[in-house]
């Protein structure tokens, strides 16, 4: 089986720092001991890592491919970054290393199928919730991409202006003016949307 | 619109953006274990590395002995009994053995020829130590016999 031969991390068995937080001992983000952890053989740190930056990757796919690629994706991008971790140069910069390392795997999606991907009933969702957010998040995907980015991580993921910065490396004034006008465009959006 | 619900949460909550969160929260990441591949154990590797270099070490050290067994003149080795080199030189551990002169037929037959001639040259050499002891006593006798009484 092919478990057998693989570590599996469940990140609700974790206790994890707050994200974007500061280790209370040394007063520097929890990322730089953890990813020194990791690069010293200590793989549960990396489980740690993963529960803090995985809701991260999830939003930068789902406002780029298609829903049903984005669990995979979410996977390949961690093991990709598990394997890669020492060229990570700053660990205090392992939030933006890891959101450019999701945004260029979302570019190699499309470059390697080569064709639009229609969005399916299944896709959609079962549910009349899950279809109406499934209608959402597509008319979030026509916005710019500065501003699809930050909506989804705010709306879909519940991360605030200020945590969106500080792991995406963004800066705040930056993340505040993607979501103010990103959220009036959708607004416009789907106004157009509700008058139809 | 409140801005400061959309950046933190913070202050009044805006219906549309709440209504928003809520339908789209259905999608928010679902936690899911992740699977790391399992450390690589390296050793069988290791093991299979040193085997191989012990092997090329005995291989090496075995060509060397065999290199000088071979640098050994050959005189040596084929002519083990000869006196003036001395015994044979051997590689096994058992103890040294005497090695007898190997002679030849006709080394054999000469060896007879000279010994006979020898033995003639001796017959010869006491049969005229005979003849002139006898000669000697006739003499003596023959002139005891001339004396007067």
């Amino acid at each position: 089986m092919a478990t057998a031969n693989m570590l599996v991390i469940n990140p609700l068995a974790e206790a994890v720092p707050d994200p974007g937080g500061k280790c209370p001992a040394t007063e520097q983000p929890v990322e730089i001991g953890l990813v020194k952890a990791v690069l010293e053989g200590d793989r549960e740190g990396f489980g740690r890592l993963y529960h803090l930056y995985a809701p991260l990757v999830h939003g930068i796919l789902l406002a780029r491919v298609p829903r049903t690629e984005v669990d995979d994706l979410v996977q390949d991008i961690f093991l990709h970054a598990f394997k890669k971790l020492h060229m990570l140069r700053d660990s205090a910069a392992f939030g933006p290393w890891i959101a450019m390392i999701a945004r260029n795997r979302a570019v190699d999606y499309y470059r390697r199928s080569r064709e639009t991907v229609e969005i399916t009933d299944e896709v959609r969702g079962t549910d009349k919730q899950e279809s109406k957010a499934a209608e959402i998040l597509e008319l979030i995907r026509g916005l710019p991409e500065a501003y699809r980015e930050t909506l989804v991580l705010r709306l879909v993921e519940g991360m605030t202006g200020p945590e969106i910065a500080a792991r995406t490396g963004l800066t705040a004034a930056s993340v505040r003016v993607n979501l103010h006008r990103g959220m009036k465009l959708l607004r416009e959006k789907l106004t157009l949307t509700e008058g139809v | 619109m409140n801005d400061d619900y959309l950046w933190d949460k913070s202050g009044e909550p805006d219906p549309q953006i709440q209504q928003l969160e809520e339908i789209l929260g259905t999608l928010r990441y679902q936690p899911k274990p992740l699977k790391l591949p399992a450390r690589r154990n390296y050793l069988p590797l290791l093991a299979i590395a040193a085997t191989l270099v012990i092997a090329l070490l005995a291989v090496a050290l075995w060509l060397q002995t065999r290199k000088q067994v071979a640098s050994i003149p050959a005189v040596a080795i084929a002519k083990p009994a000869d006196p003036i080199i001395g015994p044979p030189l051997s590689v096994s551990t058992s103890p040294p053995q005497k090695v007898r002169p190997r002679v030849t037929k006709t080394d054999r037959q000469e060896a007879l020829a000279a010994k006979q001639q020898l033995m003639f040259a001796l017959r010869l050499a006491s049969e005229k130590l005979n003849a002139a002891h006898r000669r000697t006593q006739d003499k003596r006798s023959s002139y005891e016999n001339t004396l007067p009484n």
